[in-house]
């Protein structure tokens, strides 16, 4: 029984894993890109659980098919913003605090909307998949958390085929790695970052969608949460390394679900802040951080 | 043909570059010297759109560059080299020199054959794949090069190029600079390796405290005493 619990563990940090790895891979592409900290990430994670809420209510959309279309919509979303955030943002005095103080209010602002909107009980989203559950070599596992790796899986293949094989993926890793470099080599940084804050909240909410099948409850202000969670992962896995912070949000994901069963829950949440210390103590550059460095 | 008039560039209450005008023909090389701070990379960075001028113009073939984005500016023919090299680290040889012709018609194939061809040029074919960070900071400077030489820009900047770099490779380096100039390009080149900027540069530029303090060929440089006080005092 302790090894089934074991395995049973480790399989669904694997799952939460990859769903935090995707919060902090698309944070780390805004990061990356622009060196903006976006501190409202985890609304934007949460407003995919109330859209995908929205069109199963509404409309009896399918979960699934709502990925697309939340991330459509959010990519739209996040050209808008930064089309009206950065310009002014990069004339400021100091851009780097005013983007960090300016998200900060985004992420008050996203989360009074979803108050408004939807109001303080707390929400899910009520989907069942049959059969619930699917036994597997003696496991009993629920179908949606394995079909929410399916799906997270195919997002990071996908993710991963756009970074290495389509130019403007190319063009994006390049920005990560010299964004000096990148705009004296006649690429329209501006385009360019415009393109990683859409994708990157286009991720984000499609995360939330994810999220929202395997969680059994959210509430507008509980951002903040994954918010912190992909700053988390994105240290672990080190500063502007996408696939760096995928291995570092299933590292959490497995620590936080492996001391869930093993620690009192109070403990358990602070596990994966511990290994954290850990790693800036140990490797502060991250697990690849010496690829993020210029 | 580039030309520069009346350019002044102030951060705060320091007057980088004061008033300055000079031109640089088409096929030639201009060779920009002076002691630590004396406004040479200033005057780069205005050009190439890093720093935005405080007054004055820079017109190439007749374009206002004033107010425009690096990437503008390298679209209308000027690229540009750095004192540090920036590279991308983690892209291969080949991969560097392709950045900048993303989004290019060619097909991948023509691209990757130009790119192979420079490399060959300066015998560094056979390291093609490796990463940039895996390189000597000399071979990084010419990989630099290469990679501005990619979109056939008639206007290089150079910012000391020759800087730690071992003299068999300088040679290299000059040696594409007069390749490149033979074929029509025109440089400024800024450098504290004075033998090679009277080399390569039939007119030079010297600066001081964000002025010219004189101009002319080698000779003439070499003789002047606002110069000989600037670069050894009194």
């Amino acid at each position: 029984m302790y090894t089934t619990l074991l395995i049973q563990a480790l399989i669904s940090g694997i799952i939460l894993g990859a769903l935090y790895g995707l919060i902090g891979c698309s944070l780390t592409i805004i990061y990356g890109t622009m060196r903006v900290v976006n501190f409202s990430h985890g609304e934007f994670v949460i407003g995919g659980c109330y859209a995908v809420m929205l069109f199963y209510v509404a409309s009896g959309l399918h979960p699934l098919l709502s990925v697309p279309l939340v991330f459509v919509a959010f990519f739209v979303i996040g050209l808008a913003l930064y089309f009206l955030l950065m310009p002014r943002l990069s004339r400021s005095d100091d851009p780097e605090l005013a983007s960090f103080l300016t998200f900060y209010g985004v992420s008050l602002m996203a989360g009074a909307a979803l108050l408004y909107f939807f109001g303080a009980d707390t929400r899910s989203l009520n989907y069942v998949f049959t059969p619930s559950v699917i036994r597997i070599a003696g496991f009993i596992l629920p179908t949606a958390q394995l079909v929410v790796l399916g799906i997270g899986l195919l997002i990071i293949i996908a993710l991963t085929w756009f970074l290495y094989r389509t130019i403007q993926g190319k063009a994006l890793r390049a920005a990560i790695m010299n964004r000096d470099a990148i705009q004296i080599v006649g690429v329209n940084i501006n385009n360019l970052s415009a393109l990683a804050f859409g994708l990157a909240l286009g991720l984000a909410a499609v995360t939330g969608v994810l999220l929202a099948l395997v969680f059994p409850a959210f509430v507008p202000f509980s951002g903040l949460d994954f918010t912190l969670i992909g700053f988390v992962v994105i240290v672990l896995g080190g500063l502007g390394h996408p696939v760096g912070a995928i291995v570092g949000g299933i590292i959490f994901g497995i620590a936080e679900q492996l001391s869930i069963i093993f620690l009192p829950q109070s403990l358990s949440q602070v596990v994966g802040f511990i290994i954290l210390v850990g790693m800036v103590a140990l490797r502060p550059s991250g697990l690849f951080g010496k690829v993020a460095m210029r | 043909m580039l030309e520069v008039q009346s350019l002044r560039k102030v951060f705060g209450g320091l007057v980088a570059v004061d008033t300055l005008s000079f031109t640089v023909p088409d096929n030639s090389i201009l060779g920009l010297i002076g002691v630590n701070g004396s406004g040479k990379t200033t005057v780069m960075n205005c050009i190439n759109g890093i720093y935005h001028a405080t007054s004055g113009t820079i017109r190439y073939k007749g374009k206002e560059l004033v107010g425009l984005k690096p990437h503008e500016i390298v679209s209308l023919g000027i690229g540009r080299t750095f004192q540090v090299p920036k590279l991308f680290r983690r892209l291969t040889l080949v991969e560097n020199l392709l950045v900048p012709v993303l989004g290019d018609s060619r097909s991948d194939r023509e691209l990757a054959a130009k790119a192979e061809a420079l490399l060959a040029d300066v015998d560094l074919y056979r390291i093609r794949n490796n990463y940039a960070e895996e390189l000597s900071g000399g071979q990084q400077k010419l990989v630099e090069l290469l990679r501005v030489m990619m979109l056939d820009p008639g206007l290089i900047l150079l910012d000391e190029p020759f800087a730690g770099v071992h003299p068999n490779l300088c040679r290299v380096f000059i040696d594409q600079i007069l390749k490149l100039q033979e074929a029509g390009r025109s440089f400024i080149l800024v450098s504290h390796d004075l033998t090679s900027v009277y080399r390569l540069s039939k007119y030079l530029m010297v600066l001081n405290q964000g002025q010219k303090i004189a101009e002319g060929n080698a000779e003439e440089i070499q003789n002047n005493p606002d110069v000989i006080e600037a670069f050894l005092g009194r």
